[in-house]
């Protein structure tokens, strides 16, 4: 059993924190007891597993949160005397500091004895704060958490008896905003909501934690995606049974998440091959599936197909190219040339018709698609049939394509409807009552 | 850059921007921003809490610059305030469902899958942690700081840095033992 100096000085080595005296000691000590010998493995092994996460990237929009939350009078003045302690920047410090503890109070939005204890104070705080120094804060000011304009929540319109009936101030927060009740008073959201798979979404996880997500909000931004939303094939595509089954394969969804396979999807090459006819009926061949071996290569070699592959440059062009390589040299690549679904798949029109769209394309090379696509929410709703049901609606197309939907998905209140299950469908219920 | 540099540059940027210069706030949260947006990620698992730690922090960083004292290093008083709005952040939190804690969104760069994997099982072992201890951690492997640094950031003595260090990464160490490999 090892003592606790043996102890420490095992993990003051993977600290690399030992005298060469200690050291010295350390390697004794391991090469005696096999008990030392485990947990220095163990702890190395650890320190390793730290090694291994990667850091991440701040949110561009942080810094200039950050800056754009900073006294104005230092950026007008790049030399003021005064410094950042000027009345106005305690004024917008004091704004910042009392949206954040707004926002950790709606948190608390169940508890009503806060929120009017919490009201009070923040409404005594405000004049405090303006009084004394003369400021008033300025609306400008409220859209710097996050750099993202924060609902309109404080600033939309006086909420009136009949818009509101439940008193949670999250879902009224949302109701005071113009566009999303002219929202949910379109037509085309009062289809959706009559859409069965779009209530069954709204009770679902992981749709609810999509659509919380920075990366779908970012999506929801990008142009191809929005074309591609638009898109009949794509449509197609999600409403089949081996699309649904691939986007539930680990291997395919591997492929996806691949290097090569996205630079492949934006070679104009792989695009050429997608689309041409010959080469999708090698790619269902079994040969061309085992063309590692010898005689599945000669077997490929003597067939129509690859004799008429080997006369198309686009083809000799893929072949050449050091992404297509490493796909072939790719196991989840070659796991799914062997899959049925996979083949089912590559050799439907929808399929083809997709890997040839520039918008298809776009996205496979789009971090947050990739992001997307990798992560475990948006898989189970790609295996979720009311979801795909919805992403096949017209209503539900119509809906993803207004500018107020999206706005409506990027509002910091809808996404903290994702917190509770509770709130997500009081959302859906007034919502329901609002657009009647 | 050498520490020495790197402090002495920290130092600059501090005087320029208590005289106003806002290239200079510009360039403190191009220096700080990233990793300081990490240790509080670390210590929260939430993107949003962990950007508006940073946020507040920078803001109260900039206000607060009038106090801080160049005989220290810069970045023991900017890491202190980061862990130490993160354990504010912690202690505030409710017992809900945070936004990402189940969504895995990965670093940008990182590859797929197995890397995916390994991040998620050590963030998440790392929330098992109290976090006192988690702050040690972090401080030391995702931050390299030595014990001393440890010690300055949260104004611990170094005995305890340590002994918080090895209880936690024995801990970590038994729960990541199934782990990947």
């Amino acid at each position: 059993m090892l003592n606790r100096g043996q102890i420490e000085l095992i993990h003051r080595e993977i600290d690399g924190a030992n005298t060469p005296e200690e050291s010295a000691a350390f390697r004794s000590l391991l090469e005696e007891d096999p008990e030392a010998k485990a947990l220095e493995a163990d702890l190395r092994h650890v320190a390793q597993l730290f090694d291994r996460v990667g850091e991440r990237e701040p949110p561009p929009r942080l810094k200039r949160a950050i800056l754009d939350a900073l006294p104005q009078q230092a950026r007008a003045s790049p030399r003021a005397e005064s410094g950042w302690l000027t009345p106005g920047a305690i004024v917008r410090w004091f704004v910042f500091q009392l949206r954040l503890a707004t926002e950790r109070m709606e948190e608390a939005i169940m508890n009503k004895k806060m929120m009017l204890v919490g009201g009070t104070v923040i409404a005594i705080a405000i004049v405090v704060a303006v009084r004394v120094t003369g400021f008033p804060p300025e609306g400008g000011a409220a859209g710097t958490i996050g750099g993202v304009e924060q609902a309109a929540r404080y600033r939309g319109r006086a909420m009136t008896q009949a818009d509101v009936t439940l008193k949670n101030p999250e879902i009224q927060a949302l109701f005071q905003n113009d566009q999303i009740l002219r929202l949910v008073q379109s037509d085309v959201f009062r289809e959706a909501m009559r859409n069965q798979a779009f209530r069954e979404l709204q009770a679902n996880e992981a749709y609810r934690r999509l659509m919380a997500s920075e990366a779908y909000r970012q999506l929801e931004a990008n142009q191809a995606f929005r074309e591609l939303q638009a898109n009949e094939a794509y449509r197609q595509l999600q409403t089949s049974k081996a699309f649904g089954e691939m986007q539930a394969n680990e291997a395919f969804r591997e492929l996806q998440a691949s290097e090569a396979y996205r630079q492949l999807q934006t070679s104009k090459a792989f695009g050429e091959m997608q689309a041409n006819e010959a080469f999708r009926e090698l790619q269902a061949q079994g040969a061309f599936r085992e063309s590692q071996s010898t005689e599945a290569m000669r077997q490929l070699q003597a067939s129509e197909a690859f004799r008429q592959l080997q006369a198309n440059p686009a083809f000799r062009q893929l072949q050449a190219s050091e992404a297509f390589r490493q796909l072939q040299a790719n196991e989840a690549f070659r796991q799914l040339q062997a899959n049925e679904a996979f083949r089912q798949l590559q050799a439907s029109e929808a399929f083809r018709q997709l890997q040839a769209n520039e918008a298809f394309r776009q996205l496979q090379a789009n971090e947050a698609f990739r992001q997307l696509q990798a992560s475990e929410a948006f898989r189970q709703l790609q295996a979720n049939q009311a979801f795909r049901q919805l992403q096949a609606s017209d209503a539900f197309r119509q809906l993803q394509a207004s500018d107020a939907f999206r706005q409506l998905q990027a509002a910091e209140a809808f996404r903290s409807l994702s917190r509770s299950q509770a709130l997500s469908e009081a959302f859906m219920r007034e919502a329901m009552r609002v657009a009647q | 850059m050498t520490p020495a540099a790197a402090d002495e540059q920290d130092r600059d940027l501090v005087q320029r921007c208590l005289e106003g210069q806002r290239d200079a706030a510009s360039g403190l949260v191009d220096r700080y921003q990233k990793r300081l947006f990490n240790v509080a990620l670390r210590m929260l698992y939430n993107v949003q809490d962990a950007e508006d730690v940073t946020q507040t922090v920078f803001l109260n960083a900039f206000l607060e610059l009038r106090t801080y004292n160049p005989r220290y290093k810069f970045f023991s008083w900017i890491y202190r305030m980061t862990v130490n709005e993160s354990l504010n952040m912690l202690k505030r939190r409710k017992p809900t469902v945070t936004l990402d804690d189940e969504f895995d969104i990965r670093a940008p760069g990182a590859a797929p899958d197995r890397a995916a994997e390994v991040q998620d099982r050590v963030e998440k072992a790392l929330m098992s942690l109290k976090p006192d201890d988690r702050a040690v951690v972090v401080l030391r492997h995702f931050v390299s700081f030595s014990y001393q640094e440890i010690a300055d950031v949260l104004e611990i003595p170094v005995r305890t840095v340590k002994s918080r260090l090895y209880t936690a990464r024995e801990r970590l160490r038994l729960t990541l033992r199934e782990g990947v490999r």
